[in-house]
């Protein structure tokens, strides 16, 4: 099976900063990478070109073989501020995904909407708007809306950084559940090993910047698929953290 | 409502201060009237003088500088923030006129639109626009780039990024924006209407002057005041309706 979303050669700089260094990369359909680095590395950088709102210097990004040029929502961003819209509802925030899709019906949306209001137990707050409601509520509104839009990869920039660590872990076993049932593709960009290894069906380690690729784990292959959060406590759990840690001190040039 | 009771009690204790120091005889009337011969000379010029008809003139001129003002500078604002180097162009050229006070361009007015109606709307524009359109680059600039970028990655295009994004994200700073120079609009009123005018409050208010009838001058202000807090709460509320989720 050739590789879902391509890196060939992708290199970026902004102005004589050097972020991204060559790289090369394939990563699956169907599975969720992470993208674990350094703050500031240039991790962000390099799921912004997947997401077509940064153009690579050099090199290209494919997307099931097609070349990515700019945004569209085949390919769904969370960002780290969540971004819901203040003046939308939470309902209507969710459907601004659909808002510019002509193939489906005015019914379709409106059920979609609340297929995923439900999902993330949103149903009950539908009609309030987004800074109405409890802290822990905000990213699933922004994970839900490029759901809705049908997007088949997500990007996601530490969705999960700012919050409370029970809400987090929640999150982090919905997004896997969610990931496996719907089929996506997700990236997800984090600094945190714990969530790395929970969630991730493989982590490409990025150096401290310009990113070049330090480590490539295939989590899945020593976790299974399924992550239940027991996992956490288990002994393969603690052994594999200790080595992307590890990792990260040794190969990263990090400052830890 | 504190707030409101508050408020309307100390205008109360103003106006009363003010009925006592013009009573007590120590300031000649014609330097300082008493509230009361203020409100009977409002009441002889609403009754025998015309003044809703001078209210509404100057009320008309206010507001046709003030859309145009307003229409011009949003979306030239909104350029000046999208595209770096029409900011860069304009901002200075804006910046010195910004500056210039408009009674000193009231000669190059009347050269350039005699003395007719044309002056006295540019004159009221002059104060308007140039700073509206830095405010309005302001909020412009202030849009959060994950709201455009979130609209952009669900398939919208510039168009849409502008009026379902950009413009519900700024409306409510753009809004209070606007309430505060139609403010400004109106500090300008008595330069527009001095100039040749035969109607309109500044107007009464400048010949009333000129034969030392302060109680009439007084009415004419505190009328311009009263607009001024009447237009000023009528378009809070408006935000407040507009933008519930705040």
């Amino acid at each position: 099976m050739s590789a879902y979303v391509q890196f060939a050669d992708t290199a970026k700089s902004f102005g004589p900063i050097e972020v991204v260094r060559k790289t090369s990369l394939g990563l699956d359909r169907n599975s969720l990478v992470v993208f674990l680095g350094p703050s500031g590395c240039g991790k962000t950088t390099l799921m912004r070109m997947v997401g077509g709102l940064d153009q690579p210097s050099t090199g290209s990004i494919l997307l099931g073989g097609e070349k990515v040029v700019r945004p569209d929502r085949r390919r769904g961003m969370v960002f780290q501020s969540y971004s819901s819209f203040p003046w939308l509802t939470v309902e209507r925030n969710i459907a601004f995904g659909m808002r510019y899709r002509n193939d489906i019906t005015a019914a379709e949306k409106a059920e979609r909407t609340r297929h995923y209001l439900e999902l993330f137990g949103l149903a009950d707050f539908a009609g309030p708007f987004p800074n109405r409601i409890s802290a822990g509520r905000p990213p699933p509104v922004a994970l839900a809306r490029p759901l809705a839009a049908g997007s088949d990869v997500l990007l996601m920039d530490e969705p999960f950084g700012a919050l409370d660590a029970l809400t987090r872990e929640r999150l982090q076993v919905e997004l896997r559940q969610i990931q496996i049932r719907e089929e996506k593709t997700i990236i997800f960009v984090t600094h945190d090993v714990e969530e790395a290894v929970f969630l991730a069906d493989r982590i490409v380690l990025f150096s401290r910047r310009p990113a070049t690729v330090v480590a490539d784990i295939d989590v899945a292959a020593e976790l299974g698929p399924q992550r239940p959060l027991e996992i956490r406590e288990t002994q393969k759990f603690f052994e594999l953290r200790n080595r992307v840690l590890h990792l990260i001190r040794h190969e990263t040039g990090a400052v830890v | 409502m504190v707030e409101l009771a508050v408020g309307v009690i100390a205008a109360a204790l103003v106006v009363a201060a003010w009925e006592g120091a013009a009573r007590s005889g120590m300031i000649a009337p014609q330097f300082l009237p008493s509230p009361s011969r203020v409100l009977t000379a409002l009441w002889t010029m609403l009754t025998q003088q015309n003044l809703i008809w001078h209210v509404a003139v100057s009320t008309a001129r206010v507001w046709v500088a003030f859309l145009l003002a307003a229409a011009l500078a949003i979306p030239i604002g909104i350029v000046m923030s999208s595209y770096r180097i029409v900011g860069a162009a304009l901002e200075p050229m804006i910046d010195f006129i910004r500056y210039l006070p408009v009674p000193a361009l009231v000669p190059l007015s009347i050269i350039w639109f005699g003395v007719g109606e044309e002056t006295k709307v540019f004159l009221l524009w002059l104060g308007t626009f140039f700073q509206l359109v830095l405010l309005v680059a302001d909020d412009m600039r202030r849009v959060p780039q994950e709201f455009v970028e979130v609209a952009r990655t669900v398939g919208a295009n510039s168009r849409q990024v502008m009026t379902d994004v950009a413009l519900r994200s700024m409306g409510p700073t753009l809004i209070d924006n606007l309430r505060i120079t139609l403010g400004w609009c109106w500090t300008s009123l008595i330069i527009a209407e001095i100039v040749a005018a035969d109607s309109g409050i500044g107007y009464v208010i400048w010949t009333a002057r000129r034969f030392v009838k302060t109680p009439e001058v007084m009415a004419g202000v505190v009328v311009i005041g009263l607009i001024g807090l009447v237009t000023d709460q009528l378009l809070r509320l408006l935000h407040r309706r507009l933008f519930r989720y705040l």
